[in-house]
C-alpha cells in the first residue's frame, strides 16, 4: 500500500495498538490486588515490511502478544516451601494442644506421683491411722484419674485426626478436579494459539491450594500438565484428574488410598503428611510412654504391697488393678483396686502398728520401673521430648515462614503489579495515542489538498 | 532490580509477629512463671518436675519430724516419771531394809510399792495420738496388763518390732523402742524388780538383794532413755538442715521458671512500640502511587 493511504493506514494501526496497550494496562490495575495474578506486558513489534522495488517500508506497529511475567522456578520452589509450611503447621498446632496434657509441674502426672509417694512418708509415723491410709488411696485415685484423662485425650485428638484427614482428602479430590477441567481448558485454548494466561495464574493457584494438603510435583507434558505425589501416585494427568479415597484400615484409623494402593505413610509434604505424622506416630508413641510408665508403676506397687501386711494382719494384695501385660492401654484403664484403706500393706510383720513395709512401697520412687528409668526420670524426659519437639517445630514454622515471605517477594517483584510502572505506561500509551490521531488528522488535511486538486 | 510492588503482607506479618510477643510476655508477668508449657523451656519443664518432688518432700519429711518429736519428747517425758517413781521405790526399799520396822510399817512401805507398781504400768502403757508408744508395733492394745500369776507381776502383750521414719533422702531414724527392750528385758526386768522388792518388804526377806535390783533397774532405765535424747537430737538437726534446704529448692525453682519482671515488661514495652511504628508505616504506605499525579 502505498500514498497516502498507507499512511492512514499505519496511523490507524498505531491507534489501535495503543487501545489494546492500554487494555492490557487496564486489567494489570484493576487485579493489582488479585492474589497471584501475573501481570501482563503487551509486546509490539513493527509491523512486516514491504518492499518496493529497492525501498522497503514498514506498515506500522503490531501487538505481537500480550505476556504473562511470571518464574516458573519460583512457582516450583514456593510449591514445595508450601507444602514444607503446611506440613510443619499442622504438626505445631497438634503438638500445640498435645503438651496443654503436660504443662504445669505442680500438677499432672508428674505431681500426682510425687504426692503419692509423699502420701506414703507421711503414714510411716503412724501406720495404723485410716485417715493418712485413706490419704494414701485418695493420692493412688488421683494418679489413676490423671493417667486416664491424659489417655483418653489424645486418643479423642487421635480420633479428630482421623476426621481432618477424611476432610482433607476429599478437599484433595475437590481441587484436582478442578485443576483437571482448567488444564483441559488452557489446552484447549492454547492449541488454538489463543491467551490462557488467566486460566494458567487460576491453574497455579489451585496448585498451590493443593500444596497446602499434600506434597504435589508438577510435570509439563505436552498436553498440559501433570500432578503426582513425591511417591509418583498420579493425580491429574492429560485433563483427567484421579480421586484418593480414604478407607477404615485395621488398625482402626482412616488410611489414604490411590485406588488399591495405601499412601498414608508416604505422604512428605502438605498438612496431610503432618495431620497423618501426628495421629500415626507422634501420639500413638506417647500414649505407649503413658502406657509403660502407669504399668511399671502400678506393677511395682502392687508387688510392694504384696510383701506386706494389710491393717488386718493379712498378706497384701494389689493396689491397682494389674494392667495389661505388655501394657498396651495401661494408661487408660489404670484403676485403684482397693476402697479400704486397711488393705494397704504397711506392715512387715503382720501387726497393725509396724510400719516396715511402707520403706519398700516408698522405695518404689526410686526404682528403675521402666526402660531403665526411675518413674519421675521417665515422665521428666517424656515432658522434655514433648518440649522439644513443639518448640523446634515451632522454630521451623517460623523458618518457613520466612523463607516462603521471601519467595512471595521474589515472585511480587516479577510478577506484582506496580502501580507507578502501570501508571507511567499509561501516559506512554496515552502520548502515543495522541500522536497517532495527529498523523490521522494531517493525512486527512493532506488529503482534503488532493482531492480538491482539480477544482 | 525491580522490587515486590506489594510489600503489604510482609508488615502485616511483622504486626502479627510483635502482637504474638506481646501476648508471651503478657502471659508471663500474669502468670509470674517463664515456663507455662513445655515448649517454652523442655529443659526447665523436665527439671521443675524433679524440684517439685524435692519440694515436695522436703516439707513431708519436716512434717514427719513435727510428728515424731512429739513421739519421742512424750516417751522422753514419760521415762523421765518412771525413774522418778524408781527412786521413790529405792528410798521406799531402803528404808523397809531397816531392821527397826515394824510388820505394820513395812506392809505400809509395800502397800505404797503396789500404788508405784501400778503407776509404772500406767507410765508403761503411756499413749500418744492413740498408739501405744512403748508396744514395739503392736500399738493397738495396752503393752502390760497386770498378771498375779508372772513373777513380774505382769504380762508383756507388745513385740520387739520397731519402727523407722524416713526424715531425708536416703536417711531413717528409728523412732521408738519396744517395752520388751525397757521395762521387761531378759537382762534387766524393771517390773520383775518392782516386784521382788514388793515380795521382799512383805516377806522381810533379801531387802537388800532387791533393793540392789531396783537400783539396777534406775540404772538401766536411764540408759536407756537416752536412745530418745540421741533421737530428738538427730530430729533437731535435721529440720535445720530441711529448713536450709527448703529455700535452695525454691531458690532453684525461681531459676528455672522466674519471671523477671522488670525485663519483661520492658521487653513488653519495646513490644508494643515497634508494633505501633509496623501500624504507622502501614496506614503510610497504601497512600502514595504514580496515579495521584497525574491530573
Amino acid at each position: 500500500m502505498s500514498g497516502l493511504y498507507g499512511t492512514l493506514s499505519i496511523a490507524l494501526s498505531a491507534l489501535a495498538t495503543s487501545q489494546q496497550a492500554l487494555e492490557t494496562t487496564s486489567n494489570n490495575v484493576a487485579n493489582a490486588h488479585t492474589p497471584g495474578y501475573s501481570r501482563q506486558r503487551s509486546v509490539l513489534v513493527p509491523g512486516a515490511p514491504v518492499s518496493f522495488g529497492p525501498l522497503t517500508i514498514g506498515t506500522g506497529v503490531v501487538l505481537d502478544k500480550i505476556e504473562s511475567l511470571r518464574d516458573p522456578i519460583l512457582e516450583i520452589q514456593l510449591n514445595q516451601e508450601t507444602q514444607q509450611q503446611s506440613d510443619l503447621n499442622a504438626r505445631l498446632t497438634q503438638l500445640q494442644q498435645i503438651e496443654t496434657h503436660f504443662s504445669g509441674s505442680s500438677s499432672g502426672i508428674g505431681a500426682d506421683i510425687t504426692n503419692f509417694f509423699n502420701s506414703l512418708q507421711q503414714l510411716a509415723p503412724n501406720p495404723s491411722s485410716l485417715s493418712l491410709r485413706q490419704a494414701v488411696l485418695t493420692a493412688a485415685g488421683n494418679l489413676a484419674n490423671d493417667f486416664n484423662v491424659t489417655a483418653n485425650n489424645l486418643q479423642t485428638q487421635r480420633g479428630n485426626l482421623d476426621q481432618t484427614v477424611v476432610q482433607d482428602v476429599g478437599e484433595v479430590n475437590r481441587l484436582t478436579t478442578e485443576i483437571a477441567s482448567v488444564d483441559q481448558q488452557i489446552s484447549n485454548l492454547e492449541n488454538v494459539h489463543e491467551n490462557a494466561s488467566t486460566l494458567i495464574d487460576q491453574r497455579t493457584n489451585l496448585i498451590r491450594q493443593l500444596s497446602g494438603l499434600i506434597d504435589v510435583q508438577v510435570i509439563p507434558t505436552d498436553n498440559g500438565i501433570s500432578l503426582t505425589t513425591s511417591n509418583g501416585t498420579a493425580l491429574v494427568s492429560g485433563g483427567e484428574s484421579f480421586a484418593l479415597s480414604t478407607t477404615l484400615a485395621s488398625d482402626g484409623t482412616q488410611h489414604v488410598m490411590s485406588g488399591t494402593q495405601d499412601i498414608t505413610a508416604k505422604l512428605t509434604g502438605g498438612s496431610l503428611a503432618g495431620t497423618v505424622q501426628i495421629r500415626d506416630e507422634q501420639i500413638p508413641g506417647l500414649l505407649n510412654q503413658l502406657d509403660q510408665l502407669a504399668s511399671g508403676l502400678a506393677n511395682a506397687l502392687n508387688t510392694a504391697n504384696q510383701a506386706g501386711f494389710d491393717l488386718n494382719g493379712n498378706q497384701g494384695g494389689n493396689i491397682f488393678v494389674p494392667p495389661p501385660v505388655g501394657g498396651s492401654g495401661a494408661a487408660i484403664s489404670l484403676k485403684v483396686a482397693i476402697t479400704d484403706p486397711a488393705l494397704i500393706a504397711a506392715s512387715s510383720d503382720g501387726t497393725a502398728g509396724s510400719n516396715g513395709n511402707i520403706a519398700v512401697l516408698a522405695a518404689v520412687h526410686d526404682q528403675t520401673v521402666v526402660n531403665g528409668q526411675t518413674p519421675l526420670d521417665y515422665y521428666s524426659n517424656v515432658v522434655f521430648q514433648i518440649g522439644s519437639a513443639t518448640s523446634n517445630t515451632s522454630a521451623d514454622v517460623d523458618a518457613s515462614a520466612q523463607i516462603l515471605q521471601q519467595l512471595n517477594d521474589q515472585r511480587g517483584s516479577i510478577s506484582g503489579v506496580s502501580l507507578d510502572e502501570e501508571a507511567a505506561n499509561m501516559v506512554q500509551y496515552q502520548t502515543a495515542y495522541q500522536a497517532a490521531a495527529r498523523v490521522v488528522s494531517t493525512v486527512n488535511a493532506m488529503l482534503d489538498i488532493a482531492v480538491n486538486l482539480g477544482r | 532490580m525491580r522490587v515486590n510492588p506489594n510489600p503489604m503482607p510482609d508488615l502485616l506479618a511483622a504486626l502479627n509477629e510483635s502482637q504474638l510477643q506481646a501476648q508471651k510476655d503478657l502471659l508471663q508477668i500474669a502468670s509470674g512463671r517463664s515456663v507455662n508449657q513445655p515448649s517454652d523451656n523442655p529443659t526447665s519443664a523436665a527439671l521443675l518436675i524433679a524440684n517439685n518432688d524435692q519440694a515436695t518432700f522436703n516439707a513431708g519429711y519436716l512434717q514427719n519430724l513435727t510428728t515424731i518429736n512429739g513421739t519421742l519428747s512424750t516417751a522422753d517425758s514419760t521415762l523421765g516419771s518412771v525413774v522418778t517413781a524408781l527412786q521413790r521405790a529405792l528410798t521406799l526399799g531402803v528404808q523397809a531394809a531397816n531392821g527397826t520396822l515394824s510388820d505394820a510399817n513395812r506392809a505400809a512401805i509395800a502397800e505404797e510399792l503396789k500404788g508405784i507398781q501400778s503407776q509404772l504400768i500406767s507410765l508403761a502403757n503411756t499413749s500418744y495420738q492413740g498408739q501405744f508408744i512403748f508396744a514395739g508395733t503392736v500399738t493397738g492394745t495396752a503393752p502390760y496388763t497386770a498378771d498375779a500369776t508372772d513373777p513380774s507381776g505382769v504380762t508383756y502383750n507388745g513385740n520387739d518390732g520397731v519402727n523407722q521414719v524416713t526424715i531425708g533422702n536416703g536417711y531413717q531414724i528409728n523412732i521408738n523402742l519396744p517395752g520388751s527392750q525397757v521395762f521387761s528385758a531378759a537382762s534387766n526386768n524393771v517390773f520383775l524388780a518392782v516386784n521382788q522388792l514388793i515380795q521382799a518388804v512383805e516377806t522381810n526377806t533379801n531387802i537388800d538383794g532387791a533393793v540392789g535390783g531396783i537400783s539396777s533397774a534406775a540404772t538401766y532405765l536411764s540408759a536407756q532413755r537416752v536412745f530418745y535424747g540421741n533421737a530428738m537430737n538427730q530430729a533437731d538437726s535435721q529440720t535445720n538442715y530441711l529448713n536450709t534446704a527448703k529455700l535452695q529448692i525454691a531458690q532453684q525453682q525461681n531459676t528455672l521458671a522466674g519471671v523477671d519482671l522488670a525485663g519483661v515488661a520492658t521487653e513488653l514495652s519495646k513490644t508494643q512500640t515497634d508494633a505501633q511504628a509496623t501500624l504507622a508505616a502501614i496506614a503510610r504506605f497504601g497512600q502514595m502511587n504514580l496515579f495521584d499525579y497525574l491530573k
